[in-house]
């Protein structure tokens, strides 16, 4: 689907480093498959297209490598940009840290969908809320 | 019974000037505007301990833990940490459910398709 709004797309920065220089490839610690590290639509792959599971390794910047964590991070909500763009925020498991990154063309949309649609799938819905609007 | 003790301070929302009480209806204390749900950076996530930014932060999402609990995600406008925070009782509903259904109102995939699943 075309973005609704294209003319505020803003360009993504370029890769500056390889990290994980040997391989084109990395092992997805949440289902274990093996992803390319090509990614359509994105430089920058930082989660399993799959089960879009993430891992620790960046601290304050994106890129830096410099957590010492290490733990995995799984998809907790799907947030938007205001140019449209959908982002997934990771949580980490073993140390509760926050980080949020860009889809890739090749995400599970299932998955993405399942998030995105938790919220009102819940019981306790406010429906009065939902009906004044 | 040992009573909680009530917490009488207020604060002054940065985004909507609003006065709030402290003190959440079920005794915690409130760390986001109920009406606006904006927040401030005051605690740094990543180190722990006080935070020396104090900028503003924006809801940006709802999570729904496997309790079934809402978390607001909040992000800062200034540095652009994040922070998550457990949902009051009084908190807009009306902006909850905006940011609940702001994703599939700017689906990056037709969503026709998941119809036939």
């Amino acid at each position: 689907m075309p973005r609704r709004n294209p003319s505020r797309v803003r360009p993504q920065r370029r890769k500056r480093e390889h990290h994980g220089e040997a391989g084109d490839a990395f092992r997805c610690v949440g289902c274990r498959l093996d992803v390319p590290m090509i990614a359509p639509g994105t430089a920058h792959r930082n989660h399993c297209p799959h089960c879009l599971t993430s891992l620790h390794v960046d601290h304050r910047i994106p890129g830096d490598r410099r957590a010492a964590c290490r733990g995995r991070m799984t998809a907790l909500s799907v947030t938007v940009r205001p140019d449209g763009e959908w982002l997934i925020i990771h949580h980490c498991q073993s140390c509760g840290g926050l980080s949020a990154n860009r889809i890739a063309g090749d995400d599970n949309a299932l998955a993405l969908l399942r998030i995105a649609v938790r919220p009102l799938s819940d019981t306790r819905l406010p429906v009065s809320a939902l009906l004044s609007l | 019974m040992s009573a909680k003790p009530i917490i009488t301070e207020t604060f002054t929302c940065v985004r909507c000037g609003l006065t709030v009480g402290a003190s959440a209806p079920d005794g915690s204390r409130r760390n986001h505007c109920p009406s606006c749900l904006h927040s401030r950076h005051v605690v740094d996530r990543v180190e722990g301990g006080p935070s020396e930014c104090g900028a503003r932060m924006t809801p940006i999402s709802i999570a729904v833990l496997r309790t079934g609990d809402w978390m607001v995600i909040h992000r800062c406008v200034r540095c652009g940490e994040l922070t998550s925070n457990p949902v009051c009782g009084d908190d807009n509903r009306l902006i909850l459910i905006r940011m609940a259904v702001r994703p599939l109102a700017q689906p990056p995939f037709p969503l026709e398709t998941f119809g036939d699943l």
